[in-house]
């Protein structure tokens, strides 16, 4: 090899190096984190399965946290609340999980039976920060799975009734006299279902707009999913449930026969009629824009109606429930922090949750509740829930009211809740359009469900021994 | 072996390496990593547990959505495969006239290839929306009637998908294009000594011709279709609905391994569905040696 060669190859090693180097993934930082790293602080990461103007609140806390801090940084990712299960689970198996994690509590149950997280009930005994008793119960237990903690529930919703009350006019309905049992949720539902010639021009209710509630209208219908004792579904054979379903089925026309109750839609018509709902966040939601009269949503809408459509005038109430029916509401699963399994700075990731979830020295409000006052939701501790920033908007109480005042009922917490929530939506679909009978969903889900639970079980015990 | 020839072998294979190293890691490894697993109880956390053939009992036996999504692929494939064919090859006799411009109507056709996948699935979400969509505007407006529900309606998602799927035909365009101008020209005058008129040119001189191009568009095309995926996620949600309608095979694959994390069960319906692929494109591949002409033969 000439001197010329060897030259070369030099460089061209001393290229490839130079380009490794370029390309090396290095942890990005912001110049607060380059001086916190260069106090000694240790860097914390959270993701943030939300974005926008939800996870812009939460940096604004984590930055107030920082600034208070010199001992522990936290670094704030928006990672999305798209296949957020899958990144934590490759994060998790690839050994890098991050330190803390915003998560919804129906996918945090399905992992915690795969060692996902760890155990917070060490922490929790050794601070003032989180007490369990101070919890909406349900929320509580959406987290402690086999014996231990694995998150602390941030946020929670529930759900309404919200009515338009310029429909409501225009029907000749009393427009401060929303229906309170099912039955006159019906007799509404036909006077405000309008059509003419080419199809549907309104939509007086439709259970499952803006999406499909099969679990808590089971509930509210006072019938029961999920047996704590066998932990197996149980709802074939649950008369309510099987009443839910038909219900559900009564608000479209039998496509065979062309017949059904006097509220019922052409489920073509029905479908169509459906396709052309605009977007949700914006004006031309459904509800917003009139054709639909009433619907089943959240408390967020408190301020989501005022910023999309400030000229609606509607109303809000606690939803309808069949007479005789316990008075239930429903609790949406909340999110909660955790830490992943395997997280490199557990105790510092623990010293922000003890800042985020305790007041501000001085009697002020917590971060977690600010957090939920700018996002437009529940707190998960009653007390916050109920205080004056929350309550002392007329409309926001209603849904505060309503989760501390009744029996609530939330999704079932096991390690296949989102197969349980997805069976529920398939066979409701399946049973709107006659497909199949409401005695024969309830059971197809529930064989299919236990079917997976059995074998679900099976690997965890092996994993165990 | 020489010294020399010992050094070439070292040096191609260092050469090679990048790409060897490559397919096992990422394709050779992972490839029997899923066999093993079709097998398996496995859910990505915990370690696989070995379960024999339930997975594949289960699909065959217990489970009817397993079916459905079957059906409704090959449903989709027999429907889109011949029709995306057919239509790929006439835009392409079109588009092999000598005329003025036309690179200019070639770019065009070949255009809605390179847009992105899921921005052609939303737009067509658009177009075949109900309401307010393109067609069922234009029905209304010109013929007076009232459109079906397209995606939102069980009996036509189906057919609304397939005909989606020939909006973007250019990719198969372009091959048979390639295919027209490998034609001898000698052929054409050969006929034309012989008194064929247009279509008996087409039927005895194209036609043969391009059946290599036939046959490799026919496969590209059905292996395309059995892994349809993209534009049912986008426009149902990852739902497949309405009423389990547009449930493709690849759907369900990925609602099982990434919603349900059942990798196992994932793997053994991959791995059918490989069987599916393998066994269609042999039988092609055989019956064409009674149908596919090659130059020389």
């Amino acid at each position: 090899m000439s001197v010329n060669s060897h030259v070369k190859s030099l460089l061209f090693v001393l290229g490839g190096i130079l380009v490794f180097a370029v390309l090396w993934p290095r942890e990005a930082s912001s110049p607060e984190e380059r001086e916190a790293l260069a106090q000694g602080r240790v860097v914390v990461t959270y993701w943030d399965r939300h974005s926008g103007h939800e996870h812009a609140s939460r940096r604004k806390l984590i930055d107030e946290f920082n600034a208070s801090q010199n001992k522990v940084y936290v670094r704030a990712l928006s990672v999305g609340y798209d296949a957020s299960m899958e990144k934590l689970l490759t994060a998790v198996a690839g050994g890098t999980p991050p330190d803390l994690i915003g998560m919804d509590a129906t996918i945090m149950s399905q992992l915690v039976t795969q060692g996902c997280f760890t155990p917070l009930d060490d922490f929790i005994a050794a601070s003032d920060a989180v007490k369990e008793e101070e919890f909406f119960p349900y929320c509580w237990d959406a987290v402690a799975i086999d014996g231990h903690v694995w998150g602390i529930p941030t946020t929670t919703d529930t759900y309404c009734l919200l009515w338009n009350k310029t429909a409501f006019r225009k029907a000749g309905l009393d427009p401060e006299r929303p229906p309170r049992t099912i039955a006159e949720l019906e007799a509404y539902a036909e006077k405000l279902t309008i059509r003419d010639e080419t199809g549907l021009k309104q939509m007086g209710f439709l259970p499952w707009v803006p999406w499909d509630m099969t679990t808590m209208w089971g509930y509210l219908f006072g019938g029961e999913w999920y047996d704590e004792e066998t932990g197996l579904v149980n709802c074939a054979d649950d008369p309510k449930i099987i009443e839910m379903f038909a219900w559900q089925q009564s608000f479209a026309l039998d496509p065979r026969s062309g017949e059904g109750t006097s509220y019922a839609m052409d489920p073509e018509q029905m479908m169509s009629f459906q396709q052309g709902f605009g977007a949700y966040m914006s004006a031309n939601n459904p509800f917003y824009s009139g054709k639909v009269a009433m619907t089943a949503e959240g408390e967020w809408q408190v301020t989501f109606i005022p910023t999309y459509a400030p000229e609606l005038d509607w109303g809000v109430a606690p939803l309808p429930t069949p007479e005789g029916a316990p008075p239930r509401a429903y609790g949406g699963a909340p999110v909660a922090d955790c830490i992943p399994a395997g997280a490199r700075n557990p105790e510092a990731a623990w010293t922000y949750l003890e800042w985020f979830y305790s007041p501000r020295p001085g009697g002020g409000t917590s971060p977690v509740s600010d957090y939920n006052y700018a996002i437009h939701n529940i707190p998960c501790r009653v007390k916050e829930a109920e205080q004056e920033r929350f309550t002392g908007d007329p409309k926001f109480r209603v849904f505060v009211e309503t989760l501390r005042d009744r029996e609530t009922v939330s999704p079932p917490v096991t390690p296949l809740t989102q197969l349980l929530g997805n069976e529920m939506e398939r066979q409701r679909e399946r049973v709107a359009f006659y497909k199949t009978t409401p005695e024969e969903a309830a059971r197809a889900i529930q064989e299919k469900v236990n079917r997976e639970f059995v074998r679900a079980r099976r690997l965890i015990g092996r994993g165990r021994s | 072996m020489t010294r020399m020839e010992r050094r070439n072998t070292r040096n191609g294979l260092l050469f090679a390496s990048p790409y060897i190293v490559g397919f096992v890691v990422f394709i050779l490894y992972p490839l029997g990593a899923s066999l093993y697993y079709s097998f398996c109880q496995y859910n990505v956390i915990m370690p696989p547990a070995w379960v024999g053939l339930e997975n594949f009992h289960e699909l065959f036996f217990q489970d009817p959505l397993f079916w459905k999504a079957l059906y409704n692929t090959v449903y989709f494939a027999v429907f889109s495969v011949p029709l995306s064919l057919a239509f790929s090859l006439s835009l392409a006799l079109l588009l092999n006239q000598k005329l003025r411009g036309m690179a200019v109507y070639r770019t065009l056709f070949f255009l809605p290839s390179i847009v992105p996948i899921v921005a052609s699935a939303v737009l067509w979400l658009w177009v075949l929306n109900p309401e307010s969509g393109l067609i069922n505007g234009m029905l209304r407006q010109f013929l007076g009637v009232e459109g079906p529900g397209w995606i939102a309606d069980e009996h036509w998602a189906k057919p609304s998908l397939v005909v989606m799927s020939l909006w973007a035909v250019g990719g198969a365009m372009v091959i048979f294009l390639a295919g027209l101008a490998d034609v001898p020209e000698t052929l054409y005058e050969v006929a034309d000594i012989d008194g064929a008129g247009r279509w008996a040119k087409f039927r005895h001189v194209t036609l043969p011709m391009l059946t290599p191009t036939i046959l490799f568009n026919l496969i590209m095309g059905l292996i395309g279709a059995f892994q349809y995926f993209t534009q049912v996620y986008v426009m149902t949600g990852g739902k497949g609905g309405p009423v389990d309608s547009t449930m493709f095979y690849a759907l369900y694959l990925y609602r099982n391994s990434f919603y349900y994390l059942r990798m196992g069960y994932a793997s053994a319906m991959a791995w059918l569905l490989f069987v599916v692929i393998l066994a269609a494109t042999l039988l092609l591949l055989t019956t064409s040696k009674r149908w596919v002409h090659y130059h020389g033969e």
